[in-house]
């Protein structure tokens, strides 16, 4: 019975944060409607990102990856003339199937061996797009990208449609997400990160199933490159350096990677913060400052991220609510 | 030509230098705190800038803004471990997300202190060695000896006090250290001390030989990184030969080739230690 | 007043978001029009990086910028169309990125209402140019290699880099004959390419042979004693330093000088050259060629220069920041703007369609350095570089001088196909970027 209320509250709290998501562009000004479009595309980045994680590796290569889906998708359409939803698709499984291939070197390596395999890699292939001038441009990159279609009189060179648009697909993308990491898949990647060898021991390969982590994070990532360099019209091997690559571990890490939603609540919490209210009160020297104080101070006084407090607010609320003890969720950490 | 391969070692020896003491003290963080300090490269900028607030600014004599870089950025690597590392130790992963914050907040500090063109030092030394033909400044002859000189005192330092003793026991297996009675948070603020410390003499040693900017320290921390990976994460001795390793290969292939190659070398260099034994050159045992 | 170029529904919610844009719409086109007395006011958008490591590209101008509107507006503004306009300059940090130069200029057009954009340009023009070209915004770069057929409202009214470089090689070879050797390094990225074929066209105009390929290295190099050992391992009579950042200009120098060059160095910058001399000498830097004067050259006073005041200028930036501080980038941003207050006048309306075809409407623009022709069509794909005199300027007895002023479009109608050729060589030709 009381399942069953939290159930109904549960759907009925996610409408009313879908019907807010779906007015919101209506209370942005035009440039802050820009803004909403590129957390949309970092929101899919960082969630991506901790489906990753939870086989229990840290790469530093995520961003190169959104880089591989980008470049792969804005060559496609404009070398090859594939039209951009079908493009943007086999640039998220180009970068999908990178991440194969590097299966075999990084997945000899663990922990911070791992960390930094992946760096190496990704400075590897941001190198290639460097020298390589046919077809990746050289270090100004690739210039002229097609832009999405339009839709009938809906153009989506206009940030509030193209942020419809990044919304539809950022959603799709994060409910499957979920539902990998709900599903056994998800369980065992749990089940590797925590009892590597006891999996090994029942029979789970857990180099394939820590392949198929990276290749469906990588997937995703390269989702999210492909709907930025459709939107922005411009790519450069810069926009993918490891500077970038911390902005998503910071977002992770102080939005709190053990729940779903953690980073996600990281990503969008820090970017109001430094695109909206740090730059409105005119700190322009000094905002990386106050960002990095930010950052320390969560981590110190936040150790399990945003997603604790909002966690807690919960808890607290629920109490209020249902004065009987509520049963605990068993966490990852 | 024995004169463009003399000018080249000599090169590369001074390269060799300043990079083994920045990734000797990455190592050294490393190996007692097992955090990666992503600070790194600033705390060599905040040496750099040391030198140019009390050398160029001023007018102390340079050496005492030298000695006085190394003691500033030891006190800042300190501040780092009791106001960082320390809350973080269970942590590693927030030890490293917070070294970032310090980096951001150190870089910041110089733009505002100093502005984000880059900072002018008059040479302090002039003069040079020649020798056949090839060219030693006296400033980066100062270098090397320092670097010679400060590796060879915390070798000694490790192997014969007994701090060095406990710092070693510490880098090997910190709660076994604990149950021997070894103070941590005492073994950590040293070594903390120390790493950061000779990250800021190479800052401010070679100051003069480049031109610092707040931003400088980046160029270094991927070395850096490099050097430790091909040594060995945790191994000192391996991060001064794989420094040496790299700056030869550096130097010889930019003289010889290209610099943008040489970066590929490097960079394929650490790849293929990574695949072929991750521990690195002189790496034993796995660490997970 | 008009915002868009294309006709647009303006419903009533973004006519009050944008409501700044929407009150001095009401105030240009509604209200009678004041006699005289500046009450009116023109925004001008600077997006540049000011903070990380491209910052030295653009808070600098950022600062000659308030400069400049200090200047107009104490002066009581620019007379336009019969009123007089105080200039104010909205910045936004582009942080060198192009989809935050995107979210830039849309604040900057569609909040701020600003008539203008002044951009470094480079990485960040590719993520402004749809919004410019449906907005008809236009915008300057200081960076020519932007420039494409399709960029209609992007200009590079003031540095036309790197082609101005050719006037020193010109004048090295004129006055010393005997420099017959030469070798060229440049760090890999944007500039240093074009700017090593720019060079390379050069010298082989000039009859001076270069004797290695060219060495690029890394923007991240910090050693480079490396680089200098293979560069004078050929003994060259002359050293070119491309158009190298100051942070490699000075210690390639300094290496220079330690590993024994004696020839002639020629470089597009030397920021800070006072501090060269002192890590090295003042005779090893006696006749270094390059191509930025410093703003107290009497020179400047010479009457084609359109720059106005440049000593003034020169000694208001000492003053405010230090004359440390002083660097190409100070006064380029402000050169533009004495370019676009002289098309407003002209046009007599501050939109900036009205504004790029006054400027363009004779094919000559004031350039800072005297009047000029919009060009570029062999090169860039379309004729908006302003290209005329370039100073060529030399150390003497430790302070730059500007020896001569050289003719760009002279020396380009004799060698053109060289520098077509050698841009064609490295990939730097418009049709040949992405």
């Amino acid at each position: 019975m009381r399942e069953d209320i939290s159930k109904i509250s549960k759907w009925g709290l996610g409408l009313v944060f879908l019907a807010a998501l779906l007015v919101l562009p209506q209370v942005l000004s035009y440039s802050q409607r820009e803004i909403a479009v590129l957390l949309v595309i970092n929101v899919l980045l960082v969630a991506s990102y901790r489906l990753m994680t939870l086989t229990g590796e840290w790469s530093l290569g995520h961003v190169v990856i959104m880089g591989v889906g980008a470049y792969a998708s804005a060559l496609f359409a404009k070398r090859l003339g594939v039209p951009v939803p079908v493009s943007m698709f086999l640039g998220a499984s180009t970068a999908g199937l990178a991440a194969a291939v590097l299966s075999f070197p990084l997945f000899r390596m663990k922990g911070f061996y791992f960390l930094i395999g992946s760096f190496a890699a990704g400075e590897v292939i941001r190198l290639v797009w460097k020298y390589f001038s046919t077809p990746f441009g050289g270090p100004k990159g690739i210039k002229l990208i097609p832009g999405f279609p339009d839709i009938g009189p809906i153009s989506m060179f206009e940030p509030e449609n193209y942020y419809y648009l990044c919304l539809a697909v950022v959603s799709l993308s994060l409910f499957i997400l979920y539902r990998i990491e709900q599903s056994r898949i998800g369980l065992t990647f749990h089940a590797i990160h925590w009892q590597d060898k006891l999996a090994e021991s029942v029979g789970v390969g857990t180099f394939r199933y820590r392949m198929l982590a990276f290749v469906l994070a990588s997937f995703f990532a390269g989702l999210s490159g492909a709907l930025y360099a459709h939107y922005i019209g411009t790519i450069n091997p810069t926009r993918f350096d490891v500077e970038e690559m911390v902005f998503v571990l910071i977002w992770a890490i102080v939005g709190g990677t053990n729940t779903f939603f953690g980073p996600i609540i990281g990503v969008v919490a820090l970017t109001i913060i430094n695109e909206i209210i740090l730059r409105s009160l005119g700190f322009d020297s000094a905002r990386p400052m106050i960002y990095g104080a930010l950052l320390i101070l969560s981590v110190l006084f936040l150790p399990k991220g945003l997603e604790g407090v909002v966690q807690k607010a919960g808890r607290i609320f629920k109490a209020r609510k249902a004065p009987e003890p509520t049963v605990r969720r068993e966490q990852n950490a | 030509m024995t004169e463009i391969i003399l000018q080249t070692t000599l090169n590369a020896v001074y390269a060799a230098s300043y990079m083994s003491l920045i990734a000797v003290g990455l190592v050294l963080i490393f190996g007692v705190m097992g955090v990666i300090n992503f600070a790194h490269g600033e705390l060599y900028m905040a040496g750099a800038y040391t030198v140019v607030a009390l050398y160029s600014h001023l007018n102390f004599p340079f050496l005492i803004a030298v000695a006085a870089g190394l003691a500033f950025v030891g006190l800042l690597g300190i501040l780092m471990e009791y106001s960082l590392f320390r809350p973080l130790r269970d942590n590693p992963l927030g030890g490293l997300i917070a070294s970032i914050g310090f980096l951001l907040m150190l870089q910041t500090a110089a733009v505002l202190g100093f502005g984000v063109r880059m900072a002018h030092i008059k040479p302090p030394i002039q003069g040079k060695i020649e020798l056949l033909g090839a060219v030693l400044t006296y400033q980066r002859f100062l270098v090397i000896a320092a670097a010679i000189l400060l590796l060879t005192g915390l070798y000694l330092f490790l192997r014969k006090t007994k701090i060095g003793w406990a710092m070693r026991a510490c880098a090997q297996d910190r709660e076994a250290a604990a149950l021997q009675g070894i103070s941590l948070n005492q073994i950590t603020r040293i070594a903390m001390f120390i790493g950061a410390s000779l990250a800021g003499v190479a800052g401010a040693l070679t100051a003069p030989l480049v031109s610092p900017t707040p931003y400088m320290g980046h160029s270094v921390i991927v070395t850096a990184f490099i050097i430790i990976i091909v040594g060995g994460i945790g191994h000192l001795e391996g991060a001064v030969v794989a420094a040496v390793l790299y700056a030869f290969v550096h130097t010889f292939v930019t003289t010889f080739y290209d610099g943008v190659v040489a970066d590929i070398v490097g960079l394929v260099l650490m790849l293929l230690v990574l695949v072929i034994k991750p521990t690195g050159l002189f790496g034993a045992r796995e660490r997970a | 007043m008009r915002l868009t170029s294309t006709p647009r529904r303006i419903s009533r919610r973004e006519l009050l978001l944008t409501s700044s844009a929407a009150v001095t719409m009401l105030a240009t086109t509604g209200a009678p029009k004041f006699a005289f007395g500046a009450d009116k006011t023109v925004k001008i958008g600077f997006l540049a990086p000011l903070t990380g490591a491209v910052a030295a590209w653009g808070k600098p101008g950022l600062d000659g910028c308030q400069i400049w509107s200090d200047r107009v507006n104490n002066a009581g503004g620019i007379e336009i169309g019969g009123d007089r306009y105080k200039v104010e300059f909205i910045a936004y940090d582009n942080e060198y990125d192009p989809g935050k130069a995107r979210t830039g200029a849309a604040k900057l057009i569609k909040e701020d209402g600003v008539k203008f954009i002044m951009m470094l340009g480079g990485d960040t023009w590719p993520g402004v140019q749809p919004m410019a070209e449906r907005e008809g915004m236009l915008v300057s770069t200081l960076l020519p290699s932007d420039l494409t057929p399709d960029t209609k409202t992007l200009i590079a009214p003031c540095e036309v880099h790197p082609i101005y470089n050719v006037t020193g090689v010109q004048w090295l070879a004129e006055n010393k004959p005997d420099m017959k050797t030469a070798v060229i390094c440049a760090q890999d990225d944007a500039l240093g390419k074009p700017s090593v074929a720019t060079y390379l066209a050069a010298f082989e105009a000039a009859g001076i042979d270069v004797i290695d390929e060219p060495l690029f290295f890394d923007p991240a190099t910090t050693d480079f004693a490396p680089v200098m050992t293979r560069l004078l391992s050929g003994k060259p009579d002359i050293l070119c330093l491309d158009t190298c950042y100051a942070d490699y200009v000075h210690p390639l120098c300094e290496q220079a000088f330690q590993q024994g060059f004696q020839g002639t160095i020629i470089s597009c910058t030397a920021d800070f050259y006072p501090k060269i001399i002192e890590k090295t000498s003042k005779e090893f830097m006696e006749g270094f060629v390059f191509q930025f004067p410093d703003f107290d050259d009497p020179a400047l006073n010479d009457a084609n220069v359109n720059f106005s005041k440049p000593n003034e200028f020169f000694q208001e930036y000492a003053n405010r920041f230090g004359e440390s501080e002083w660097s190409a980038v100070s006064w380029e941003y402000a050169s533009i703007m004495d370019l676009w207050a002289d098309a407003a006048s002209k046009a007599g309306s501050i939109e900036p369609g009205d504004v790029l075809a006054a400027m363009k409407s004779s094919g000559k623009g004031k350039h800072a350095f005297g009047d000029a022709d919009w060009w570029g069509e062999e090169l860039f794909g379309i004729d908006n570089a302003l290209v005329g005199n370039w100073p060529v300027v030399v150390i003497e007895n430790g302070k730059a001088v500007i020896k001569e002023y050289k003719s760009i479009p002279d020396w380009w109608n004799q060698h053109s196909d060289l520098v077509i050729k050698h841009f064609r060589a490295l990939g730097q030709m418009w049709d040949q970027r992405g």
